[in-house]
């Protein structure tokens, strides 16, 4: 791979994986946040696998594999179970409306580009340039988890933080250990059971999964 | 030329003030107006002689006392007094007429118009502190003079002046704070001595004095937070004096940043520009949408004032930034657009200022939701407003398109070269303008569209009349002035060029005389030649038209078709409330207007309505949220105090007696 | 001389044109939708039938009522000579950039909004007043996209923007490119008043805007807003193609005039048929969603200014 056609891959890479987290701000349909979600995971997999490629790395490859399998196949998977068990399916009344949520998202990326200059200006390599959309996608997973009411966008909001931090961890380094991974990976999908589980609980309680609702425990 | 000119313009001004003054009620109007018009255009010779290089200076040791007055102008204070004698000559001419009635034609607003503008033409050509600042509070007193001119008719009137009150002389302190700790540490109280000083001054102490002087000026021009006055207190002054306040006397405000942060500190630290950039911003979108829904004509004409002055601050905002990084050119692009735009809104808010005031004179009534079918009473005013409006809303053919157009070059063309801070505020800042340029369309649509178009909404707006031969004379001078800006800015640029060298040294940003090109930088535009295509277009099309359209007979006047309803009455019609209400619900979570909805059903049964009430407001909520709840703090601390007055003679004489002894006992332990 | 044959080119080209790309576009859907359709020549006779019509002034209305249509078609003309269609090389190149290229159809549309208030019709004023809001809420887009362009160009130029593509065609697939066609995209389909933005067929109440500014107008003054609107979608999409796949425009010779002329037709004729294959799958967005659609470019054009600095050339 010369390296043109690796800095061309690597940028629409990191479109799709940027473009897919705005989009899930975007959409009110859970289903489609959930396909979003899952496009984004294959984005990361095609990202860290343009980078192993890159690097002449096997392990990374194989690790980009198992990321996609993950997180393109997986968690979306088990969102999707989660959502077929409940009536309620679309984001109705988010906190913060669509329209100042995606100007919002808009402002981020730019905080995003200023606070990571530092690491950019560090090893300016095409990879690490990309390291500000990263943490756009980190830091709009966190607005996420704020702002929707729904438990299945939290869970999603959750899913794009560690998205963006695994992004930022292969885009800096190029290579976390794989034992690292193997248990970064396996801890969100016991949080995605957990939640899972819990949404279930809720709306067995409330009849909905308004977060809003479990304000009712405290009084 | 200025040394003749500028005196002139002061003893013109003087003696209409005088007039006003003492001449009997008959004569008085005409003379006062006269002579005030006569110091206006010399005002702007004046100016316009410091524009082209010849610097004047006077000293006048005995008019103050202890320092003496010092005057000098510059090719940057002769723009502001050109500006300044411009809009004076246009309001003089208008208020003739418009001060026949209402009682305007009495001794004190005679005489505080020409006053006002002598103190307007003495603020950019003082040259010390103390000057400067008695110029500053003549401006400050003889304008408040004006704006409570009418308080026995409205009670608004009385509100708005004790605002402004409080937020000018607020104002005041912090300036005087700040100008008179720059001139202590600098030991000198003359501008060539803070200049000369500034240098050697602490990184801290300049920005302290910066964001001192900041804060007062800022108020006076109109940003937000600090705007709250201007909303109230231009649409209530009479409507000439709205026009000496709204397009003169806010940029006075915009002189005293690019001065003390320019010229008299050198420039400073990024956060400081950054700092003005974000208050710019945040003013032009926070004033463009409270003018978008706006009922009233001269509230929203106010606004858009907070508006543009927000621009004209991004565009000093984006010079210093720029002159922090080293871009030198861009900085003289920005502060260039900057500039510009105060000539342009100069131009057409004076423009309509006057005609809302005409519309006020014609029917009574500035508010949008009355008015409307203005174009057959009021022929000349409704085509004034229509250009002033054209111009407010940076369209091409308009003036304010090319600042604008500036302004923005100057801001896309920032590249991350020039750091991490430019590249990722100038995205956020072309936005900004972007948005408010697009508002201001509607605003301005909404303005001329439900104010002049369309059928009169109420009786007062049927018997409108138009307005005498002096108020349209101001009006139609203003008008010209903005054409000739509009297609042909390349004329004053020159000379406005030699303004910016004075804060941004440099060559000149714009040139040429019919297309303009940004030296250095590849980008040209020509507003003549659009004007021009476009006239050849759609007298192309008219005679294409002509031999288009076969039946050649006259034009039928018919009924409306409307759908096939019956007449339509003029309660039908949209009206301003209901034209910016799509613009309210966007941008509900800025804007939080009240509305209540009242149902009342009749006696006999609940289900059946009687009566529905909708009422909705959009008020200030800057105002609202970060003024109220100091006000009532105030107000309490007030109330609190009562206690300590009962009344008792011998207790105020005690709480003197104690404070003497307490401070003398504090003397004798210190010391 | 290429660029004022050009120029005088590009004005009949669209003037001619329009009314055929809106007659393609009808009849694609047409044919979409399993029905005939009326041939692509249909709008070209419905202009002739309005001509031939006797010309009506409504009661109440002024003469900015009848200023609007010369003034909407005569600001699309000449963004048809300014912008590069056929040749980079317009006379009018340096005149207007691309911000004032943007603004004077600005301009054409405040013309129709006022014409419909003049009319003092509740629906001349629904219509002014939401075609104000669209028009308010597109203008950061449209001056990101612009900001976005013009970074490794250095002007806004229209020119300079093409000539730049065609110097190194490899940018148009940059994200940063990527980013701002769709962005761009957007913004063409809220401008022309195409689904999902407004329906250009419709007369139903809650849903018109442009058609809702117009229903006053009769006779040759509607086949002239009707023709300008038409001319409108052409130089837009036409803008759109000169930005995005200038190949084949005519730059210095004579002799490519031709080969650009054919060459902008194509390109402007498969833009609107795959417009109007793309709305046959929409319905259209209720109106206070679509601020939601247009702060979704908007972050789009703030994305591609952004990534023209985060990212790397290759």
């Amino acid at each position: 791979m010369n390296h043109s056609t690796y800095v061309q891959l690597l940028d629409a890479a990191c479109g799709a994986f940027l473009l897919a987290g705005v989009l899930v701000l975007w959409r009110r349909d859970l289903a489609a946040i959930v396909r979003l979600f899952a496009l984004q995971g294959g984005a990361l997999a095609l990202l860290i696998a343009v980078l192993g490629v890159h690097e002449g790395d096997a392990e990374v490859v194989a690790l980009a594999l198992g990321i996609g399998a993950l997180r393109a196949l997986v968690l979306p998977w088990l969102l999707r179970r989660a959502l077929a068990g409940g009536a309620a399916n679309r984001e109705t009344q988010p906190l913060v409306n669509v329209a100042t949520s995606l100007t919002i998202a808009a402002l981020l990326g730019l905080l995003a580009y200023a606070v990571s200059r530092p690491i950019v200006r560090l090893d300016p390599t095409p990879a690490t340039h990309a390291v500000p959309i990263a943490l756009t996608v980190v830091l709009i997973g966190l607005f996420v988890l704020v702002t929707r009411r729904r438990a299945l966008s939290q869970i999603v909001g959750f899913l794009l933080m560690d998205n963006g931090i695994t992004a930022v961890a292969f885009l800096t380094t190029s290579g976390v250990p794989l034992i690292v991974e193997l248990g970064v990976s396996l801890d969100v999908l016991l949080a995605v059971l957990v939640l899972q589980v819990l949404t279930a609980r809720m709306r067995a309680a409330f009849g909905d999964t308004d977060l809003d609702d479990l304000r009712e425990l405290r009084d | 030329m200025t040394s003749v000119a500028f005196p002139a313009a002061l003893g013109l001004t003087l003696l209409a003030a005088v007039a006003g003054l003492v001449l009997p009620r008959g004569p008085r109007r005409v003379t006062a107006g006269v002579l005030t018009a006569g110091g206006g255009a010399a005002a702007v010779v004046a100016g316009a002689a410091a524009m082209r290089g010849g610097d004047w200076s006077a000293r006048l040791p005995g008019l103050l006392p202890l320092a003496g007055a010092r005057l000098a102008l510059d090719p940057l204070g002769g723009l502001f007094l050109a500006v300044t004698g411009a809009v004076a000559v246009c309001a003089a001419l208008y208020g003739i007429g418009y001060t026949r009635h209402g009682g305007l034609d009495g001794r004190v607003p005679q005489t505080m118009v020409p006053v006002f503008l002598a103190a307007m033409t003495l603020v950019p050509a003082a040259a010390s502190v103390s000057t400067f600042l008695l110029a500053w509070e003549l401006m400050a007193l003889a304008s408040l003079l004006l704006v409570v001119a009418e308080h026995r008719s409205r009670d608004e009137v009385r509100a708005a002046g004790l605002w402004y009150a409080v937020m000018t002389h607020l104002g005041l302190v912090v300036i005087l704070g700040g100008l008179a700790g720059f001139a202590a540490a600098a030991h000198s109280e003359s501008f060539e001595g803070l200049r000369a000083a500034a240098d050697g001054l602490p990184a801290a102490g300049r920005g302290a004095v910066f964001l001192a002087v900041f804060a007062g000026f800022a108020s006076k021009a109109g940003i937000a937070p600090l705007h709250v006055w201007l909303p109230r207190a231009h649409p209530e002054a009479p409507s000439h004096v709205s026009a000496l306040m709204s397009a003169a006397m806010v940029n006075l405000g915009v002189y005293g940043i690019v001065r003390v942060g320019f010229d008299l500190l050198g420039g400073g630290a990024a956060w400081w520009w950054l700092l003005v950039l974000a208050a710019g911003g945040a003013s032009a979108l926070y004033g463009i949408l409270q003018a978008a829904v706006a009922g009233d004509l001269k509230r929203l004409l106010a606004y858009s004032t907070c508006e543009n002055m927000g621009l004209v601050l991004v565009g000093v905002g984006a010079s210093g930034l720029f002159a922090v990084s080293g871009a030198r050119a861009l900085s003289a692009l920005a502060l260039t657009a900057a500039l510009l735009h105060i000539v342009n809104h100069a131009g057409f808010k004076t423009l309509l200022f006057l005609a809302a005031g005409s519309v006020l004179h014609g029917t009574g009534t500035r508010d949008l939701d009355a008015l409307g079918g203005l174009r057959t009473t009021m022929p000349a005013t409704t085509a004034l407003f229509g250009v002033g409006a054209l111009m407010a809303s940076a369209l091409p053919l308009g003036n304010g398109f090319v600042s604008e157009w500036l302004l923005l070059q100057s801001l896309i063309h920032a590249l991350p070269s020039g750091g991490t801070l430019t590249a990722v505020t100038m995205p956020p800042a072309v936005a900004v303008v972007a948005l408010s340029a697009g508002l201001a369309i509607a605003t301005f649509v909404k303005a001329f569209g439900v104010g002049f178009l369309a059928r009169p909404r109420s009786s007062a707006a049927e018997r409108a009349r138009e307005a005498p031969a002096p108020m349209l004379a101001g009006m139609a001078v203003a008008a010209l002035c903005c054409v000739l800006l509009a297609i042909s800015p390349g004329a004053v640029l020159p000379a406005l060029a030699r303004s910016v060298a004075v804060a941004a040294p440099g060559p000149d940003a714009v040139t040429g005389p019919v297309t303009l090109h940004l030296t250095g930088l590849a980008g040209t535009m020509s507003p003549l030649l659009i004007a021009a295509f476009l006239l050849v277009a759609v007298v192309g099309l008219l005679a294409l038209l002509r031999v288009a359209a076969t039946r050649r007979t006259a034009r039928r006047r018919a009924r409306l078709w409307d759908c096939g309803a019956g007449p339509m009455s003029a309660r039908m019609e949209y009206t301003a409330t209901s034209f910016a209400e799509p613009l309210q619900r966007v941008f509900d979570d800025v804007l939080a207007p009240e509305t209540d909805l009242d149902v009342t059903p009749l006696k006999e049964s609940a289900y059946l309505v009687n009566s529905v009430t909708y009422r909705t407001r959009v008020g200030d909520r800057i105002e609202h949220r970060l003024y109220r709840p100091v006000l009532t703090a105030a107000a309490r601390a007030g109330e609190a105090a009562r206690g300590l007055a009962n009344g008792s003679v011998h207790r105020y004489v005690g709480y003197g007696f104690y404070t003497f002894t307490g401070l003398l006992i504090a003397l004798a332990v210190i010391r | 001389m290429t660029g004022i044959i050009g120029a005088v080119l590009q004005v009949v080209l669209v003037a001619a044109g329009a009314p055929l790309l809106v007659g393609l576009m009808r009849q694609v859907r047409a044919r979409a939708e399993g029905r005939a359709g009326a041939g692509i020549l249909q709008p070209w006779r419905d202009l002739r039938k309005l001509l031939r019509k006797e010309p009506i002034t409504p009661h109440g209305t002024g003469p900015l009522f009848r200023m609007a249509p010369l003034l909407l078609a005569g600001t699309t003309l000449v963004v048809a000579a300014m912008i590069p269609l056929v040749t980079t090389r317009s006379p009018l190149d340096g005149a207007a950039d691309l911000f004032a290229v943007t603004a004077l159809l600005a301009l054409g549309t405040v013309a129709l909004a006022l014409a419909g208030l003049d009319t003092g019709t509740a629906f001349g004023g629904m219509g002014a007043s939401r075609e104000m809001v669209v028009l308010a809420l597109v203008e950061p887009t449209i001056l990101l996209s612009t900001f976005a362009m013009s970074v490794r160009v250095g002007s806004t130029n229209l020119g300079a923007i093409v000539t730049s593509v065609l110097d190194d065609p490899q940018q148009v697939v940059f994200p940063a490119s990527l980013l701002a066609l769709v962005a761009l995209v957007v913004v063409v389909i809220a401008e022309a008043g195409r689904i999902p933005v407004d329906n250009p067929s419709t007369h139903l109440e809650l849903t018109m805007i442009h058609e809702a500014m117009v229903l006053e107008y009769a006779g040759p003054d509607l086949a002239l807003v009707e023709w300008a609107s038409a001319m409108r979608l052409t130089v837009l999409l036409g803008l759109l193609a000169g930005l995005f796949a200038p190949w084949g425009i005519a730059v210095d010779s004579p002799a490519m005039l031709p080969v650009g002329a054919a060459a902008i037709a194509a390109k402007v004729a498969v833009a609107g048929a795959a417009l109007a294959a793309a709305e046959v799958f929409m319905a259209k967005l209720r109106m206070f969603r679509v601020p939601e659609l247009l702060a979704g470019s908007f972050v789009l054009a703030l994305f591609a200014v952004a990534s023209s600095f985060f990212l790397v050339a290759p």
